[in-house]
């Protein structure tokens, strides 16, 4: 065991960074499907029970025998039996499914938490939220729905047999000849279709999502008018998929039609053979000499025999889908780190930061001053040397992405603050002539929309300002005063000036006024040089 | 268009027919399936006690058996095709239908675009798929199944009128439990969709903050939330699910309870041997029935969400209609367009501003200069007529906000690319080639189009950077031939130097033209400016 003292060790970065999905949605569903095997199991021991006695009884009634009451008790009781088995392995997967869904998420969260700040900022922003949002559920239904009817495939067919056995070990064996066939056939049907699909793939892959991109892209189709035409090549395009669905739907569906005519050919062939072997007609080993009930038995189990592969058979989209859930899941959250850009000035740069005051960073665009502001909020390591950083003290970050939560302009100022009063609120809104927008009617109860979607990065910027002032923490902004018109951008340097009296400011900018301003200017212009004005 | 439309229709209204026809045979085969092979049994095995045996007409319902063996798989795979192709037919009617509506709509025009994002458009697409399937998911198979429970309740009064109490319970039992899933399903539904969406965009405006809120310790909190969102609306769907448990329960017991009644029914008043045989033939039926119940939760549920996917739906295209008028007024050619005192618009309509007089004059373009957030974007769409219902004035004339969409070709700034064609992402119909090529060239794209393939290449969005993007779309505002154009921070994404040299060229080869050029940067010499103030 390492001391304690040790410096911290990085973990293996390959072991860190692979995420995988169906591992841990494997581990998540364990118990869950363990108890969804054992109900489903029971559902069909007591389905084939009462199939068992309800044959029995109807046969005895036919043939003239007495009924007799505990007969008939036990038909009912293991009817609602297999139901309530029923109920109870429906709710157990659902369950299992959305504690594997949910736990799933919940790891990928930690994962992004985990991430740093820069790779979090380089995924797609609308794959990251489909896949928190859709691929946990479709991982959960592989795992989960789609495991427990493969596991069914070899117990239900077990137990019809074995049901049958007790009656006609001849039947059973018949049944369970025909199996080998069906996968047979299963598997050129399989065959061909893969092929007929990779040929559709090829040939009209690009098809396949036109709908999804003509909506995507109806602004600027709209815009240029060509909304007429995509129409019609839309009607086109469609039609032309459609019938090479319809193509690859025919030999799909040959699989289902497969189990369909195995499970109604075995009913035929036994309702016959049964049928000789009553009229006494043939002497079938097996099928003569039987009792009405073991026929009507035999009759009634033969196709709970192929009902498992039918349901696994509907698994088939679950499966796919949870693949590539699972595959779009690791993808994402396995992302490679962004390369940092080697920066040998900041490698040198020694810098200690004052308690209080304004310090600017200037320098030309990808000089490295927005990473020196990273560094010192400690979202990225780097061989810095004397700064530390300031993540411990707590850091109020302004810029034009800053975070504005759903609610009213003043729960976004509000936001991540200790608890101030309205006037404090307005102060500190008014100062950043946010009250006055024009855009923002209603004052401190103007209603943003959620994410901020109605905000320009300017207001956005502003209210992270008035934000700050609130706040009592060190003040890190990174080019508070771009992109802002004349009066705006003087009252955010109004601003950040007043703070910078009580409390350290930190600002990346190009803002000649703001740096002259500066109590210490970094100058990351020349590419090693690093002057530190006081 | 409209043949291919009415041949399409009538295509689907054949297949919808013929799917009827298969769907009725494959249920009616089951049916008999079931009832004749055990009514042969019991037949059999009553005829086998005595000589009888020797004269058994053995061999017409064997064959009828086979029939039914044969004819039900048929008819299944025959239902599956069909019904298929008659969704897939509607489904090309139905989404260029919607296209066009949506194309149509004032709400696509007016906000900013959220269906251009990932997750937005993907459930857009799930209700689409929800419209589109709802027949054959609840329709056909719900037709059916009313169909037969019809004929076996009127075999059953006339057989064993008794059996009816019991069954009209059970199936009073399910319609009581079938009403209270459709209601508690789709309000759990609706909360299931809207704690989704919540949690969709809670989580984009963290990951459009990363850096702020890693920076201010405050990511996990927000991203934690957003994924509980997410989470909870999972457990909504558990809870609609638990629901569908509760029912399928009651409809797995229903086929079972109605075989048994049926027979008890005919067996209490004194029936015995072969006078229960018929009995028996209906029972069996009744159990073969009880098989296509089981799926009724499934039909219910397709139910819901298509009635919420409408819903849904309909909020984009409402008031489509007025967006079909589309004027015709292409040939005029104003020299002057004017405002004398402009009411500005949000996009939502609100009144922002003082107001401003706007003078648009052919062959010397305006530039809109303004911070960001100063309405550039929205005052561009009002004058290209996407908001407000304004009229401006053009030579001697007053243009509507309808004819002046007609009129304008309005160059978005987050104008995206088609998946398709270069040519067909250029929405130039007619033009030669070699202008085709005159434009690529103006915006300096002609080397990328060509490393793609030229201009029939087939071109994804995410194969270009923004700039790219930008420049095609520049090309598309370069080849436009309307008698307004009005650009949307046309230099965007490109480098200073570039962008002015390719917004130069555009300029002067739109010399003829009313254009009007929103900027944040430095405005060009000689054009007429309007300063907007936020």
């Amino acid at each position: 065991m390492k001391k304690l003292s040790a410096p911290p060790q990085r973990p293996d970065p390959a072991a860190s960074l692979a995420f995988q999905a169906l591992t841990a949605a494997e581990r998540l569903a364990k118990s869950g499907l363990r108890g969804l095997l054992i109900w489903q199991i029971a559902r069909t021991a007591l389905r084939l029970g009462f199939a068992a006695t309800a044959a029995m009884l109807a046969g005895r009634l036919v043939m003239g025998g007495a009924v007799d009451p505990g007969l008939t008790a036990a038909t009912i009781v293991l009817l609602a039996a297999s139901c309530l088995a029923g109920l109870a392995a429906d709710r157990v997967q659902a369950s299992a499914e959305n504690t594997v869904s949910t736990g799933l998420r919940g790891s990928a969260g930690d994962r992004l938490n985990e991430m740093p700040a820069r790779l979090l900022q380089s995924l797609p922003v609308g794959s990251v939220i489909v896949s928190m949002q859709r691929h946990p559920e479709q991982v959960a239904a592989l795992v989960v729905g789609h495991r427990a009817a493969t596991a069914m495939m070899a117990a239900g067919p077990l137990l019809a047999a074995g049901a049958l056995g007790f009656v006609s070990w001849q039947a059973a064996l018949l049944i369970a000849g025909l199996t080998p066939v069906m996968i047979l056939f299963f598997a050129l049907v399989g065959k061909a279709m893969r092929r007929r699909a990779d040929a559709q793939e090829r040939a009209f892959g690009r098809l396949a999502d036109q709908f999804a991109d003509r909506i995507r892209t109806l602004p600027t189709t709209l815009a240029n008018h060509a909304t007429a035409g995509e129409a019609a090549k839309l009607a086109r395009r469609l039609d032309t998929y459609a019938g090479k669905t319809i193509g690859l739907l025919r030999i799909a569906f040959v699989n289902a039609g497969i189990i369909d005519f195995f499970a109604s050919l075995s009913i035929a062939i036994l309702a016959v053979f049964l049928g000789l072997g009553h009229l006494k007609l043939a002497t079938i080993p097996g099928f003569s000499n039987l009792e009405l009930w073991q026929s009507l038995f035999i009759l009634m189990i033969a196709p709970e025999f192929f009902a498992p592969f039918r349901r696994f058979s509907e698994q088939y989209h679950a499966k796919a889908e949870g693949l590539a859930a699972a595959a779009a899941l690791d993808r994402l959250l396995g992302a490679e780190p962004v390369a940092a850009k080697t920066l040998p000035s900041l490698e040198r740069l020694r810098l200690t930061l004052p308690a209080k005051g304004l310090v600017a960073i200037v320098g030309p665009s990808g000089s490295g001053k927005s990473t020196l502001l990273r560094r010192l909020a400690g979202l990225e390591h780097g061989g810095m040397q004397g700064a530390q950083p300031l993540a411990g003290t707590g850091i109020a970050w302004v810029s034009t992405d800053s975070y504005v939560p759903e609610g009213t302009l003043g729960e976004a100022i509000a936001w991540n603050a200790v608890a101030v009063t309205r006037d404090r609120l307005e102060d500190s809104a008014r100062a950043i002539g946010l009250l006055d927008d024009a855009l923002l009617p209603g004052g401190l109860d103007a209603r943003l929309d959620k994410g901020g979607a109605n905000l320009s990065g300017g207001q956005r910027l502003r209210i992270a300002v008035a934000r700050a002032t609130l706040a009592g923490r060190a003040v890190l902004a990174d080019e508070p005063t771009a992109k802002l018109d004349r009066e705006t951008a003087e009252a955010v340097r109004r601003t950040l000036l007043a703070i910078s009296r009580s409390r350290l400011v930190v600002l990346a900018t190009h803002d000649r006024d703001l740096a002259a301003a500066a109590d210490i200017t970094v100058d990351l212009t020349q590419g090693d040089a690093v002057e530190v004005a006081a | 268009m409209n043949i291919s439309f009415q041949s399409s229709q009538s295509s689907s209204r054949t297949s919808w027919r013929l799917a009827t026809g298969f769907a009725f045979a494959a249920l009616f085969c089951a049916i008999l399936l079931g009832g004749v092979s055990a009514w042969l049994l019991g037949s059999v095995a009553i005829a086998g006690l005595s000589a009888a045996a020797l004269t058994f007409n053995f061999h017409m319902p064997a064959a009828f058996i086979r029939l039914f063996a044969i004819g039900r798989t048929a008819a299944r795979y025959g239902e599956r095709l069909t019904g298929h192709r008659a969704a897939l037919a509607d489904q090309v009617a139905h989404r260029v239908e919607l296209f066009a509506a949506m194309a149509a709509a004032p709400a696509v025009r007016r906000a900013g675009w959220q269906l251009g994002d990932d997750a937005r458009l993907a459930d857009y697409l799930d209700d689409v798929e929800d419209l589109d399937y709802a027949r054959l998911r609840a329709g056909l198979p719900a037709l059916t199944l009313a169909c037969g429970l019809a004929a076996l309740i009127a075999g059953s009064a006339v057989l064993a009128p008794l059996s009816l109490l019991p069954i009209v319970l059970v199936l009073l039992a399910i319609l009581f439990v079938g009403n209270r899933v459709a209601k508690a399903g789709a309000m759990a539904w609706d909360r299931a969709r809207s704690l989704r969406r919540g949690g969709a965009s809670r989580l984009g405006a963290a990951m459009a903050s990363a850096v702020p809120l890693k920076a201010e310790c405050a990511w996990n909190r927000e991203c934690v939330a957003a994924l509980a969102a997410l989470s909870s609306a999972d457990g909504e769907l558990l809870a609609l699910r638990r629901l569908q448990a509760r029912l399928d329960m009651i409809g797995a017991a229903f086929g079972p309870v109605a075989g048994i009644s049926v027979m008890a029914a005919a067996w209490h008043p004194g029936r015995q041997g072969p006078e229960l045989l018929l009995p028996m033939l209906l029972a069996f039926s009744w159990l073969a029935l009880g098989e296509a119940v089981n799926g009724a939760s499934r039909m219910l549920v397709a139910v819901l969400r298509r009635n919420a996917a409408r819903a849904e739906i309909d909020q984009w295209t409402r008031d489509a209609s007025d967006g079909r008028r589309v004027s015709t007024l292409q040939s005029i050619e104003p020299r002057l367009l004017l405002h004398g005192g402009l009411q500005r618009r949000a996009p939502d309509g609100r009144a922002i501003g003082t107001l401003v007089a706007l003078l648009f004059e052919r062959g010397r373009p305006t530039m809109l200069a303004g911070a960001s957030g100063s309405g550039k974007t929205s005052l561009l769409k009002q004058i290209a007529g996407w908001i407000g219902e304004d009229g401006f004035a053009a030579d001697d004339r007053i243009l509507s906000a309808s004819e002046r969409r007609a009129l304008a070709a309005l160059v978005l700034h987050d104008a995206v690319i088609l998946e398709d064609t270069v040519r067909a992402n250029l929405s130039a119909a007619g033009v030669p080639d070699a202008a085709l090529w005159r434009a690529l060239e103006a915006v300096e794209m002609d080397g990328r189009v060509r490393e793609a393939g030229g201009l029939d290449a087939w071109i994804r969005q995410d194969r270009f950077s923004l700039g790219e993007v930008q420049r095609i779309n520049l090309a598309r505002a370069w080849l436009s031939s309307r008698p307004l154009v009005l650009l949307d921070e046309p230099t965007e994404h490109l480098d200073d130097e570039q962008g002015q040299r390719i917004l130069e060229r555009l300029l002067a080869h739109l010399d003829d033209r009313i254009v009007v050029v929103s900027t944040h940067r430095t405005p060009l010499r000689d054009a007429r400016i309007i300063e907007l103030q936020a």
